[in-house]
């Protein structure tokens, strides 16, 4: 039987194993208390509450570990730069994603701080620096580019297996970058940025004229919705998201010429998108990048960074209108934290946003790289 | 005129001129560099169309040459991706370019052997794949082996006459909205204008640098050089027609033009940007391989991979040094987001 089979047969036991779920529960927690099974936790990595790649002054690259007095827990090197990470729902185990167009993905033991096995992109495919684990851990979705034909895939990795490739499907569309999955289901949603770039044009861009960005659900490998903008918001790249009661927030980057202020929007499965405003003077100010995007804890705010504009915008959800902005100096991650947000910045600074007001830590020597990924979400 | 920019900069410093504002340096880069750049545009893609009227062969020397001049001129501003440029995506239009997938010379069979009508018409050619418009798809039409000889040499030359008034009507279009309109918006930053200060509009152009560095070095020499395991000659630009090194020589000129001035108020970043220049320039000049076809062998290799070190290290005064003083600040995440 094929690897990809494996896949379509989970697919088809998920019914079954939601019968046998109650008493498999209950079996566990019989062993658990007989402490027979000695499963490490997030607990024994120190319970890290953010993840985060960053770079040091030497050249080399790591992920971090960062705990809850925003102390760095562990640091692991990475072989080249990272992006982004994705934090196993229940094992502390992460996987650093290698930044587009790596072809690399390795994945961390965060108690020991030893690597624990890599992953490889296939042949004809790379990461763009994203993933997202299946809410059981079983399975582990990235977001890749095929690139001889110019389209974006999600490759689906079998976590008990050694992170091994079982199977891929499409993202619906092109230029796949950030992909979570909705708290509480396996829905899929995925940023499909809609740049097409080839690894022998390194970066560069190859369609901004035909760039076709849009929002795809996807649920057991088969896209369920698809959002797009308007054709006048053609080239505002959708890349980052972030999800909360069921609605996701979205984060743009502008490709077209001169000034787009319109770079962040909100959609809820089956309904239509709602942009998020500010006025001329704040919108502008984002430079027609943002970084990241998160919710806040109970989902009344959204921040999004923009290092380009050296701005942090925290915007009111019920009004999708802009609550504050914030100062703040090449800062690309963000993510809730408290009744705020923590964001980092390139001068290995951790921040945090509450009422309108940034508190920075001390400075380091190591720089935070774009996003910082909360655990156990 | 690279050198008469070059005397006209130094004496600047050397006469101890009274330090320039940023709305200085912007209108002396419009009228020294983008505004006679797309003029030269205009002027030489009119002469290449109506070459291409008289003679439509592939083979004919006229031709090649106003192919040569009017895309010389093309590399002179190719770096300026602002403004009536982008209107329409017009440069897009001009210059598809790189072509991953092959798009170009699909899409120029797929006319040709259709002898699709629309490959007869100028005004409506704007309605066809931007891939086979422009000056690249035109190099296909003059020096492919395949798409200058396939299908009728009537319907080719009828296509190479309709590609080349295309390209006219795009520089046309670009040339009157810079000096109709568009270079007043750099020259008078205004609250609701699309450049609110001088500072906005003199990072515009800094940007054009910035951007058009990293095109040449990672694209302009990367696509040939490959790995050193799997070098890519025929990934280089231009190729065909034996342009490659010509256009990072042009580029380079173009590049420095603009930074020596963006840089002529301050004498220590002024004489970074020109050593930076100076010994990428030499460099080119030492090599001699058109079509960058020395990629494949060691030594060939070797001196474009210096080259491309010294463009990296032009980047990294544009980004340490310039872009500071033009009040864009160089953040590890801002640099280099995704």
């Amino acid at each position: 039987m094929s690897l990809g089979q494996n896949w379509a047969l989970w697919r088809g036991l998920m019914r079954w194993m939601a019968i046998k779920m109650t008493s498999r529960r209950r079996f566990l927690a019989g062993l658990l208390a007989t402490g027979l099974v000695p499963k490490p936790t997030w607990a024994d990595a120190g319970s890290p509450q953010y993840l985060s790649a960053g770079a040091l002054p030497d050249g080399s690259y790591v992920l971090c570990g960062i705990g809850a007095a925003n102390d760095v827990l562990f640091q692991i090197p990475l072989p080249a730069r990272g992006h982004a990470a994705a934090a196993h729902p229940t094992r502390p185990e992460a996987v650093a994603f290698a930044r587009r167009p790596g072809t690399f993905a390795i994945v961390i033991d965060c108690v020991t701080g030893m690597e624990k096995s890599n992953m490889s992109a296939p042949e004809g495919r790379h990461f763009y620096g994203h993933g997202a684990f299946s809410a059981d851990g079983h399975w582990l979705f990235t977001t890749e580019n095929d690139f001889e034909a110019g389209q974006g895939r999600v490759g689906v990795w079998d976590v008990q297996a050694g992170y091994r490739r079982v199977d891929e499907f499409a993202s619906g569309g092109v230029g796949p970058h950030e992909i979570k999955r909705m708290p509480g289901t396996d829905t899929l949603v995925i940023a499909n940025g809609g740049i097409d770039t080839h690894p022998d044009s390194g970066r560069t861009k190859l369609n901004i004229a035909t760039m076709a960005p849009n929002l795809t659900y996807i649920q057991d490998g088969q896209i369920v919705d698809s959002v797009a903008l308007s054709h006048d918001l053609h080239k505002n790249s959708i890349r980052h998201i972030d999800i909360a009661d069921g609605q996701v927030a979205f984060g743009m980057q502008w490709q077209g010429d001169g000034e787009q202020n319109v770079l962040a929007g909100l959609h809820r499965q089956g309904e239509a998108i709602n942009l998020l405003t500010a006025p001329d003077a704040q919108s502008r100010q984002l430079r027609g990048y943002v970084g990241s995007i998160a919710f806040s804890r109970g989902g009344k705010h959204i921040a999004v960074t923009s290092p380009v504009g050296g701005v942090t915008q925290v915007y009111d959800v019920a009004s999708n209108a802009l609550s504050y902005q914030i100062i703040a100096p090449d800062a690309g991650g963000v993510a809730a934290r408290g009744t705020g947000f923590i964001i980092t910045n390139g001068q290995g600074q951790l921040g945090q946003i509450d009422q309108g007001a940034l508190h920075l830590g001390a400075g380091s020597s190591l720089a935070w790289d774009n996003h910082i990924v909360p655990v156990g979400v | 005129m690279k050198r008469l920019l070059l005397a006209f900069s130094v004496t600047l410093v050397a006469t101890g001129a009274p330090a320039q504002s940023l709305s200085d340096l912007t209108s002396v880069a419009l009228d020294t560099h983008v505004l006679p750049g797309y003029a030269r545009l205009a002027a030489q893609s009119q002469v290449l169309a109506d070459v291409a009227q008289d003679d439509c062969d592939a083979a004919s020397p006229v031709l090649t040459a106003a192919y040569g001049d009017a895309f010389d001129a093309w590399i002179g501003v190719s770096h300026m991706r602002f403004g009536p440029s982008e209107v329409d995506d017009r440069a897009f239009a001009l210059a598809f370019w790189p072509d991953s997938r092959g798009v170009t010379p699909r899409s120029l069979l797929g006319l040709i052997s259709d002898e699709d009508p629309i490959g007869l018409d100028a005004a409506a050619y704007a309605d066809v794949s931007i891939a086979a418009r422009g000056f690249y798809a035109l190099e296909f039409l003059l020096y492919d082996d395949a798409v200058a000889t396939a299908g009728s040499d009537s319907y080719r030359c009828a296509l190479i006459q309709t590609v080349t008034a295309d390209i006219a009507i795009l520089t046309q279009a670009i040339d009157a909205e810079w000096r109709d309109s568009y270079a007043d918006l750099l020259r008078h930053p205004s609250d609701t204008g699309i450049y609110r200060s001088d500072e906005e509009a003199a990072q515009e152009l800094f940007k054009a640098v910035s951007t058009g560095l990293e095109f040449l070095g990672d694209t302009r020499l990367g696509r040939p050089l490959g790995t050193f395991d799997r070098p890519r000659p025929t990934r280089a630009e231009v190729w065909r027609s034996q342009r490659s090194q010509r256009h990072v020589t042009l580029s380079l000129a173009a590049l420095r033009e603009l930074a020596l001035v963006l840089s002529a108020d301050d004498v220590q970043v002024h004489t970074a940007m020109e050593n930076a220049f100076d010994r990428a320039q030499d460099r080119i000049a030492r090599i001699d391989d058109p079509a960058f076809a020395g990629v494949s062998d060691p030594s060939g290799r070797f001196v474009i991979e210096v080259l491309q070190q010294e463009i990296s290290a032009i980047r990294t005064v544009v980004r340490n040094e310039l872009g500071p003083k033009l009040g864009v600040v160089a953040g590890f995440n801002a640099l280099d987001g995704d």
